[in-house]
């Protein structure tokens, strides 16, 4: 018993200092968080697509710009199963961005054409507000491929 | 809102590049088009009519021929080889005096002003004139954006300001293509509308240079009403 209330409490005063440390809701920035979908030749590391984005933001928008967009890479993940069977991958990713930079954002990714010499191209799937609801969006275009795959396999 | 055909009118496939066609049009489908054109350069086709595309992508591609001619002749006789025989007939521009005799010829479907290259894009505003009179779509190629880097791309979008400022004033129609030679070249349309605003396109625009006026070119709405006064 001594041990749990010591527990409880410990995390109590852990929940408060959480919360006291938290900036709160009306200093707090706007995110936008953009679901993409890449497809590439080869696979492609998490650190090269980063490499790249920043890359095209900085030669696009200059520091300024980029500092402004708050351009961040939340998650990329590879798809080892890429559909059509020929030497294409496919990958899934969130990118956090503030939510009056969407579309510099979303030209910054239609400019990337290559990563180290890997031809590429990213399409934007959809934007949300929430890193949960971005990884719906991801979540649908990996479930809509199992699909395609299974049908071919049959 | 309501929901767009979006059209990519410059797509190249197959005999000039590696891509089967096919690859093109799963990618593009995927990406949200109602339909692509895959012009086919005619030094390769050769007087013949492009690229065979199977039945059943009939009302998704649509052939075209983009022709790069190098003296005015050669392209007066080239566009009446075409004519009729194929759906779309591109012409990528080079000197003003070849400019000049495409922009007079209604013809000719889209004109593609050479931004990639580096000499000078001769297109002014008398041109653009006669464009928005022979019905002639003026394109605005995004693949020159995507694979150029600083200098080069500061050049292109200032002259596709420039072009911009002149379709506007005389109500030429703007196409924007993605000029594709492969599949990752290929974006998808609210890329295309993103990247337009990088050289001063507002989103309605774009939209329209995308999904409206691509699809008249197709269907030759607004050149029907020319054939008919000429016979």
């Amino acid at each position: 018993m001594k041990m749990k209330r010591a527990k409880c409490k410990t995390q109590n005063k852990f929940c408060v200092l959480r919360f006291a440390l938290l900036l709160p809701p009306t200093l707090r920035e706007r995110r936008r968080y953009l679901a993409f979908e890449l497809i590439s030749e080869r696979e492609i590391d998490k650190r090269e697509l980063l490499k790249e984005i920043r890359d095209s933001i900085y030669s696009l928008y200059g520091d300024t710009g980029a500092s402004e967009s708050k351009m961040w890479l939340i998650e990329y993940s590879k798809n080892e199963d890429a559909d059509g069977g020929t030497d294409r991958c496919r990958g899934v990713g969130i990118l956090r961005c503030a939510h009056n930079k969407v579309e510099e954002v979303r030209a910054a990714l239609a400019c990337i054409h290559s990563a180290s010499g890997v031809r590429l191209g990213i399409r934007v799937i959809g934007i949300s507000g929430t890193i949960k609801g971005a990884s719906r969006l991801t979540a649908t275009v990996k479930n809509e491929k199992w699909k395609v795959q299974k049908s071919k396999m049959l | 809102m309501p929901t767009f055909k979006f059209f990519d009118l410059n797509v190249h496939a197959y005999p000039e590049t590696e891509v089967p066609v096919e690859e093109l049009i799963r990618v593009a489908r995927r990406y949200g088009y109602a339909g692509i054109a895959i012009t086919s350069y005619d030094e390769v086709v050769k007087g013949k009519e492009g690229v065979q595309l199977p039945p059943s992508v009939a009302n998704f591609a649509f052939r075209g021929i983009e022709i790069r001619a190098k003296s005015v002749s050669e392209l007066k006789r080239r566009i009446r080889l075409y004519y009729g025989k194929v759906p779309l007939i591109v012409v990528r521009g080079g000197s003003k005096e070849l400019n000049e005799a495409a922009l007079k010829n209604p013809m000719v479907d889209v004109f593609a002003p050479p931004y990639g290259e580096h000499e000078k894009v001769g297109l002014t505003h008398v041109l653009v004139r006669y464009a928005a009179e022979n019905d002639v779509a003026i394109e605005f190629n995004l693949n020159a954006i995507i694979h150029s880097r600083r200098s080069d791309r500061a050049r292109i979008l200032g002259k596709m300001r420039e072009i911009l400022k002149f379709v506007r004033k005389y109500k030429a129609m703007p196409v924007i293509t993605s000029n594709a030679r492969s599949i990752y070249d290929l974006r998808a349309p609210r890329e295309m509308v993103a990247l337009a605003s990088l050289f001063g396109m507002q989103k309605e625009e774009a939209v329209h240079a995308l999904s409206d006026i691509p699809e008249g070119i197709l269907e030759k709405k607004w050149k029907k009403r020319r054939e008919v006064e000429i016979i």
